[in-house]
Formats: structure tokens, sequence, C-alpha cells
């Protein structure tokens, strides 16, 4: 028997609406820190189109009105996590880890920097050769930003994560200043490796290296059997 | 049992935090593990909780401000429990050290990592024939005349944006505008930009002495005239039991002298000098463990009985630790008197953000050489520290003339 800890995976259907995500993930994360949930969690989903502000959001970074992105569909979100103003929508890959960093380490630094690594050894895995930009958190494909990062920890359990662009439609981000860095070029998997890629095949390279890169074994588990 | 709420060190790698929310505010009730308040680290938020019981009695940082890890941000406390002493103690350090960014540039869009040029970054602007540039960064260099091709750019893949068309307006005083502390004290001031004069005064002093390149000016002064005043006021006081003391004469005097002189009444700013339109005089009053610099507002416009009545309150809370951080913040002007040690000279080390800082000596029995002839008269020796990427010497020197006139003839101060 292998003496590694174990990696709850779940992974959601469909597009899982934001507030509910959110919701979700308070609550896995209360019960992480209470000890009902006994083992780390990652989940993988997708969001209908959201944009959601970090704290650092200066609402000067959504270009379109609250009306104006009502009226289109997309909903508008605040949240407690660091970082300025994120897109998120359907075929993009969120994954939300609730972990216990004193079970790995208490560093917040290197809890991002290690979900870079996630991201950097998947995309690597789909032969696309991703990179870190010091000072600017997330995953950049030469200078055009794959995947965004941001996180919220409360008593050192982890909620809030990362979001990796699949096959996005990269024309919502014009909603938006990404991250706050005006003229990011946002990319996406499908168009950096060049073939259709689907969120479904991502999730799995994703898992796959979350597992690898924090030392877990991957288990999937039902939404059901959570606390 | 007072308990502190600390910016703690959430990476071995982090040096500053920014607050970005407090979930409690001043007077709520809080329990040891109830989450006080939220501060971030590069893209990472942490809750942080409480580690005794009672009441957040202050919050010493405010939301959106970046501070050095260990900076104590606000105090849970029993209700009626003595918290001055963590409160000065903190003091000692958090105003000074609050970053420019907090109050100057607003929230920068990357902090607290904004400063960072990435080794990394995959190609320089230029790269390729091609200037990468935002459009709001060639708007920006556009309107102040900076050539882009000047520039290397800080944002992905080298492209140049917003930040660093900013840092390249401000690059005259790269290293000053760094680490001036700047604080937004509710003193009215004007902005005075800098010269290009000014900016290499600025540059050049601080690489030779420190952040803030002091020089020290020092002048003898007949205190004759003010001795005979104090005795005549005092005289004239008597029955109201009020009592004028040298050291009031010489808040007054120089706080009339600084309103005469405002170039001296300044805050270096990084990119720009603050010019106060008030004067605030703070005294320097040695305390059980250290000292601490009470603050007398709008000192030019008060009367010495008014000054004398309130430094000696000042004087008196210091002393009990009564001080509240509003009456010991933001000096324009402080006064530092170790005459009654016995002390003839000294220089005193500036305050940030003051300018200027005036070190006096006691008033001592000297010959001294009047009208052509040997006399015996009282003499005291101030010398004035002053910041010379602000004040220059001449600028100081005639300050220190006017003031020193003022206490020869007092009389000139009431015209």
């Amino acid at each position: 028997m292998s003496s590694q800890r174990i990696c709850r995976l779940l992974r959601l259907e469909g597009l899982t609406d934001y507030g509910e995500a959110l919701e979700l993930q308070r609550r896995l994360a209360g019960a992480r820190v209470e000890g009902e949930l006994a083992d780390d969690l990652l989940i993988l989903l997708e969001h209908p189109r959201v944009i959601t502000l970090g704290r650092g959001a200066r609402g000067s970074n959504v270009i379109e009105s609250a009306e104006a992105l009502a009226a289109s569909g997309v909903e508008l979100h605040e949240v407690e996590r660091g970082g300025d103003v994120t897109y998120h929508g359907p075929g993009q890959l969120v994954g939300y880890p609730i972990i216990d960093l004193r079970h790995h380490n208490q560093d917040l630094h290197w809890y991002l920097r290690q979900l870079e690594e996630v991201l950097l050894r998947a995309l690597a895995s789909l032969d696309i050769s991703g990179i870190r930009v010091p000072g600017y958190t997330g995953v950049w494909v030469e200078d055009r930003k794959i995947a965004s990062i941001g996180v919220h920890v409360t008593r050192w359990v982890t909620f809030h994560g990362f979001a990796l662009n699949v096959c996005t439609d990269l024309a919502d981000f014009d909603l938006i200043v990404p991250c706050g860095i005006d003229a990011v070029q946002m990319t996406t998997v499908e168009i950096e490796s060049g073939r259709a890629s689907s969120v479904d095949e991502v999730a799995d390279h994703v898992a796959r290296s979350f597992a690898e890169t924090f030392g877990l074994v991957m288990q999937p588990v039902a939404l059901q059997k959570l606390p | 049992m007072a308990s502190r709420i600390v910016m703690s060190k959430l990476s071995p790698t982090m040096e500053e935090g920014r607050v970005l929310k407090w979930v409690k505010q001043e007077g709520d009730p809080v329990e040891s593990g109830d989450v006080v308040v939220e501060v971030e680290t590069d893209k990472a938020t942490m809750e942080v909780e409480a580690m005794g019981s009672g009441v957040l009695r202050k919050i010493l940082v405010q939301e959106d401000a970046t501070v050095p890890t260990g900076t104590t941000l606000g105090v849970v406390a029993a209700e009626d429990e003595d918290i001055s002493a963590i409160l000065e103690e903190s003091r000692a350090v958090a105003p000074a050290t609050v970053q420019a960014t907090a109050s100057v540039q607003g929230p920068a869009t990357m902090e607290p990592s904004a400063p960072v040029v990435p080794s990394a970054a995959p190609s320089p602007a230029g790269d390729g024939g091609r200037l990468k540039a935002s459009p709001l960064a060639k708007r920006m260099a556009d309107e102040r005349g900076i050539r882009l091709e000047a520039l290397r750019g800080t944002g992905p893949g080298g492209r140049i944006i917003k930040r660093d068309i900013e840092a390249a307006a401000s690059a005259g005083v790269p290293a000053a505008a760094a680490t001036a502390p700047v604080i937004d004290y509710d003193i009215p001031y004007e902005r005075v930009e800098l010269s290009q004069l000014r900016k290499a005064i600025a540059r050049n002093l601080i690489q030779s002495l420190g952040p803030i390149p002091h020089f020290f000016l020092t002048r003898e002064i007949d205190m004759g005239e003010v001795l005979k005043l104090r005795g005549e006021l005092n005289e004239s006081l008597a029955e109201s039991g009020a009592k004028i003391g040298v050291n009031d004469i010489i808040v007054k005097t120089a706080a009339q002298a600084l309103s005469e002189h405002p170039d001296v009444n300044v805050s270096f700013a990084g990119d720009h000098i603050r010019r106060f339109t008030r004067v605030d005089v703070g005294i320097a009053v040695a305390v059980r463990d250290g000292l601490i610099t009470p603050v007398l507002r709008d000192a030019a416009s008060k009367g010495l009985r008014q000054i004398s009545a309130e430094s000696r309150e000042l004087i008196a809370r210091a002393r009990n630790r009564k001080l509240a951080p509003e009456d010991y913040q933001g000096a324009t002007f402080t006064i530092s008197n170790l005459g009654m040690y016995g002390i003839d000279e000294f220089t005193a080390v500036i305050n940030p953000p003051a300018a200027t800082i005036l070190a006096v000596g006691a008033t001592q029995e000297k010959p001294v050489v009047v009208d052509g002839a040997v006399a015996i008269r009282p003499r005291m020796r101030v010398t004035l520290s002053c910041d010379h990427r602000a004040v220059d010497g001449a600028m100081g020197a005639e300050f220190l003339a006017t003031f020193a006139e003022m206490l020869e003839n007092p009389l000139r101060m009431v015209l």
C-alpha cells in the first residue's frame, strides 16, 4: 500500500452557476477546516459566462456597464479572492482546489507557484510550452495569457483557484481588462495546439498533473458523497 | 490581555502585504479565532484571525494600504484596557513604513509585486522591429513626450504598458520616489512640481546620505530680549496663574518665521514637494522609554498664552501616554530642546514626513562683543537639520536669520 495522501476529484458536468460553485467551495472549505472533509479535494468544472471582481478589482477594468453585461447574459460577481477582474465561460476549465496547506507547505507564494506548475505540466502533456512571467501570476504562452490564478485561504485551507482557457470564445475577454493589465492578449489550448480540444480531455491532463505536483493520489468522488 | 493583529509572513518570500478588507470594525466584539481582517499577497488572499478575545479597539492600517510583514494592523483588547503602550510602539514603525503606493499612486494594478521587472520577459520591446506597447501606454507616452524606443517594457512579452510610462515620467527621482514616506495628514498644502535641478539635487544627495540627506545649520542667538519679555509677560499674567516659558516663545517664533519662509515648511513627497499652508509644530518630549512629538496645530495663528497652555497639556499627556495618533502625527516642523540637560548644541534627526527639525541648546551666559566691547549675554545655539532634497542651505539660513532676528527683537513678532 502506498502511503501517499488522497485527493478527491469532483468533476461537475455541464455548466455550474458561479454563485452555486462559490457556496459549494465555502461549504467544503469549512468542512476541510473542521475535519469533516478528511482529504484534499479538486473541483473541476465550467461556468456559464460570468465576470468576477476580486478584492483588488477596480470597476474601471470592466469595460461594459453592468446593464450592458446583464443584457448580453453575462453575470457580474464580487468575490473574496485576490486579483482583479476575471472572465469565466464555456470552454474554460476551472479548477478549485480545496486543500489544507498545513499538510503541504504553509506558504502562499509556494502555493501559487505550485498551481502554475500544475498547469505548465498539463500544457506540456498537450505539447504546449507555457511559461511563468515573474510578477504576473498565471500561465503564459509567449506573451499570451492562457490561464489565470487567484486564491483565497482560510486557516490554511484554500479555495478559488485557476481557470485555463481550452476553447473559450476569446471575444468575451474584450469585456474586461484581464487582471487589470491593459492589452493582455488571451489565448486558448485550441489556438496554441492548433487542433480541436475539449474541456474534458484537458481536465484529465490537469487532474493528473495536479496529483503529480502535489504528491497526491486522485480518487474520483460524487457530489452526494461529500459533506 | 490585549493582542495584536499583525501582517503575518504568509510566505518566506513575502515582504509586504496589502490590507484588503476589515471584516470587523473598531468597537466590534471579537472572539479568539474570529476572522478580523483579510490581507493579500500576490494573487492570494488570506483571512487573519484574532488571537485573543475582546473588542477590536483600534485599526492602525486602513484598507488598501500595503505594509511590511510584521506590522501591527490593529489591536484587540478588553473594552476598558489601556492599550496606549501598544499603540505607541506600533506608531513608531507603522506611519513611516507605509509604502508610498498606498497613498500616492493609489492601488497599483499588480501590487505588491508591481516594481518587478520580469527577468524572463520573452522578448524586449522593439524586438523583431515592431515596438510592443499597449494603446494606453502609447497615448500616455504621446501626452508626456516620452519616446517609447527608449523604454524597456515590463509587461508580458516585454510589452510597454501604463506602468512603464508612469515609471519613465517620474524617472527623475526613482530612488527618492520609492523611499519618500508620504502620508496624507490633514494639513493643507500646495503642490510644488520638481524642477530638473531639484530632481538632480534629490537624486544625487540620496546617493550620498541615506534616503533623507540631512545637512545642518547652526546659529547663536542672543536671548536677552526674550528673557526680559518672558519676565514682563509673566508678571502681567501673574494674577491669572498662566506662565509663559522660553520654549513657548521659541515655538511661537519658529511658527511665525516659518510662515514667512514657506519654502522651509515642506515635505519631500517623491515626485513633488508639499508646501504646507499651515504650520504644525511638533515638540519632542522625552518619555520613560523613548521620545514622542506631540503636535501643536496651526501654531502661527495662535497667541503665546494659547501655545503655552496647549503645549503644557500635550506634554503632560505625552508623559502619561495619553496621546492619540492624531496628537503626534504629521508635524510640518519639529523642535527638540535639550537645553535643560545642559547641552550646548546638537543635531537632531529629521522626523519624516517633515523636512526640517530644530535642535535647541541651553541658554548660557557668555562673553560676547557688543558694540565693540565685551559684554556678558545669555546666548542660545540652535541647529536646523534640513532634508536637502527639499531645502537648500540658503533657504534654511534665511529662515534661521528671521528666527534669530525675531528672538533678538521680540517686538517684531507683534508687527
